[in-house]
């Protein structure tokens, strides 16, 4: 009797720590839909992008004049800002469905819809050009990305182009109070409760363990200092199939809504013991295009009795301890994938964070509300941690940019297919996965 | 239009030959240095001056041409879909220095100008005439 003490004399408590929402640029309060098109946002973008571009230009190359598409003139080296438009042969287009062609239509779906003959246009406001040259892969851009562009136009009317310059990372805001203990974030995604491959114990044993319901003092100590969880989206999976154009009995409406049920009573003993940020994510009952809107706080109506549950955008941004954290649900990394080339989906992070744009893709093959006087998705500053959820696997790197900024990527892995979450420490930025399994091996 | 209410027609009083956009001339004649030409870099005010003199007794449509000339200056953005007040807080914003009248224009006109916007039907009439 003496080793197993059920009533102990401490209460281990829980770390804290300083937590401040950024989210106030993704939420869409103001707004008002006048039958705007996608050209304000591109408008918003060129212009926040071009300025900081030139600023940057006088620094990089000092001698060669800026000047417009429309101010090409042939065989003058100069250099032009503007956004890039990739056209490719294998997007899906509205007007394939009106061709008289049918047959040139593969019946196969890509999963990525790069060609050979994919290739880049530079446009601003006054007009467009074909660019030339090997400097600039099609296959590391995508359409939306605004460059500065060192080069001179052909006689056949192309831009040849000898360097390009990015807006590089974002200036960095060093965090005034580092923490000098070890403080924890533990990034979840990709739960889909409700889903048939989720296996609701793996999660039961997430949350048990978070909560310091699982192993001994030590390990309850350890936990202890986990001080804010993350759940980076795809948290539910609806049961779709029951919706076929038909009005629903009521034994299937609830079986619609079990899903958020199961995840509410979760979420309800996470958030009785640590501040847990839900964001909402491609599979989750929110709005489609990006900003996702927070998820209405009365699906959780056991979790929203806490103050430390709180229902977040997607992309979502927050400071904890001054360190800065940004990440989205994974749409925007995973529209890349779609329509461009990278060794791993960390690389794509760091190009979105090179390129100053969270969703470089987004309106044009990723949805995105029609904002008329912002881009939300540009990065002012450089966060310290960059995340993205719905992965197939981990992976995290720390990436260094060229004016002393650090940040720590991280790949969050899918949690119903790896039972794995990963936890971060707030000191050292430095990162590890739990894994949760239940198949006992014989 | 056969759709069009009646009183806007009196809003959008068409007149050829004086409206439009034409290419800036050399002469700053207006002292209402107000407008910026489509990406030119002559700050003059081309459409009321183009046939002599600048006609105040149509106070209206003096202040139409003003707002469409803004309204085509791609400087400050697209126009479509945005209303003008929102359009030049935008530039504002964006520090693209509208012209600082404007604003007190845009206020002073009726609540149309500052709530609505340049139709796809308006950018027909003024690109082409018709």
């Amino acid at each position: 009797m003496a080793g197993m003490e059920i009533d102990t004399v401490e209460n281990l408590q829980r770390k804290q720590s300083t937590y401040q929402s950024l989210d106030e640029t993704f939420v869409i309060q103001n707004e008002t839909y006048r039958g705007q098109q996608y050209s304000q946002i591109y408008f918003a973008r060129l212009h926040m992008m071009r300025t900081l571009l030139y600023s940057l230009v006088t620094h990089w190359k000092p001698h060669v004049p800026v000047c417009t598409v429309l101010g090409l003139e042939e065989g003058k080296e100069c250099i032009i800002v503007g956004t890039l438009y990739k056209h490719m042969k294998l997007k899906p287009c509205i007007l394939d469905e009106y061709s008289k062609e049918r047959s040139a239509v593969p019946l196969v779906k890509h999963h990525n819809f790069m060609h050979p003959d994919d290739h880049l246009v530079l446009e601003d406001e006054s007009g467009r050009v074909k660019l030339g040259g090997t400097v600039l892969s099609p296959s590391v851009y995508v359409t939306g990305v605004v460059v500065a562009l060192h080069g001179k136009e052909t006689g056949a009317g192309d831009f040849m182009v000898l360097d390009v310059l990015e807006a590089g990372l974002a200036p960095q805001i060093e965090p005034q109070l580092k923490s000098r203990e070890d403080k924890y974030v533990v990034f979840i995604s990709g739960v889909s409760a409700g889903s048939s491959s989720s296996n609701p114990l793996q999660f039961q044993l997430l949350v048990d363990h978070i909560t310091g319901h699982l192993g001994d003092e030590k390990e309850q100590g350890i936990v202890a200092e986990i001080v804010h969880v993350v759940i980076a989206g795809n948290s539910v999976e609806i049961p779709l199939g029951l919706l076929n154009g038909q009005n629903l009995a009521s034994k299937d409406q609830s079986r619609l809504s079990e899903p958020v049920q199961e995840l509410d009573i979760l979420l309800t003993q996470i958030a009785a013991g640590v501040p847990v940020d839900i964001m909402p994510g491609s599979n989750d009952p929110a709005n489609f295009s990006l900003p996702q809107q927070p998820l209405n706080r009365w699906l959780f109506p056991g979790s929203r009795a806490y103050n430390t549950f709180r229902s977040c955008t997607n992309p979502h941004c927050f400071e904890l301890d001054g360190v800065r954290i940004l990440g989205t649900s994974g749409q925007n990394i995973d529209d890349l994938k779609k329509y461009s080339e990278g060794r791993d989906g960390l690389e794509f992070m760091e190009r979105t964070l090179k390129w100053r744009h969270l969703a470089p893709t987004t309106p044009n093959t990723l949805g995105c509300y029609p904002f008329t006087d912002r881009d939300p998705f540009l990065i002012e500053s450089c966060p310290h941690v960059y995340f993205v959820g719905n992965q197939d696997k981990y992976g995290t790197r720390i990436l260094k940019g060229s004016e002393g900024q650090l940040v720590r990527l991280i790949s969050i892995p899918k949690f119903c297919d790896t039972g794995m979450v990963v936890v971060l420490n707030l000191r050292n930025l430095e990162c590890h996965t739990l894994s949760f399994e239940t198949q006992f091996s014989s | 239009m056969a759709t069009t209410p009646s009183n806007m027609k009196g809003f959008y009083r068409l007149k050829k030959n004086r409206s439009g956009i034409t290419k800036p001339t050399s002469s700053k004649k207006s002292s209402l240095h107000l407008v910026r030409s489509l990406g030119s870099d002559i700050t003059q005010l081309t459409a009321l001056i183009s046939h002599g003199s600048p006609d105040l007794k149509d106070y209206h449509d003096n202040h139409e041409e003003l707002m469409r000339q803004f309204d085509m200056n791609m400087a400050y953005g697209p126009c479509l879909g945005m209303s003008r007040l929102a359009r030049w807080e935008r530039a504002q914003r964006l520090g693209l220095n509208p012209p600082i009248g404007f604003e007190g224009l845009l206020k002073a006109e009726k609540p149309l100008a500052v709530v609505g916007c340049t139709t796809a039907a308006d950018l027909n009439q003024m690109l082409f005439l018709t």
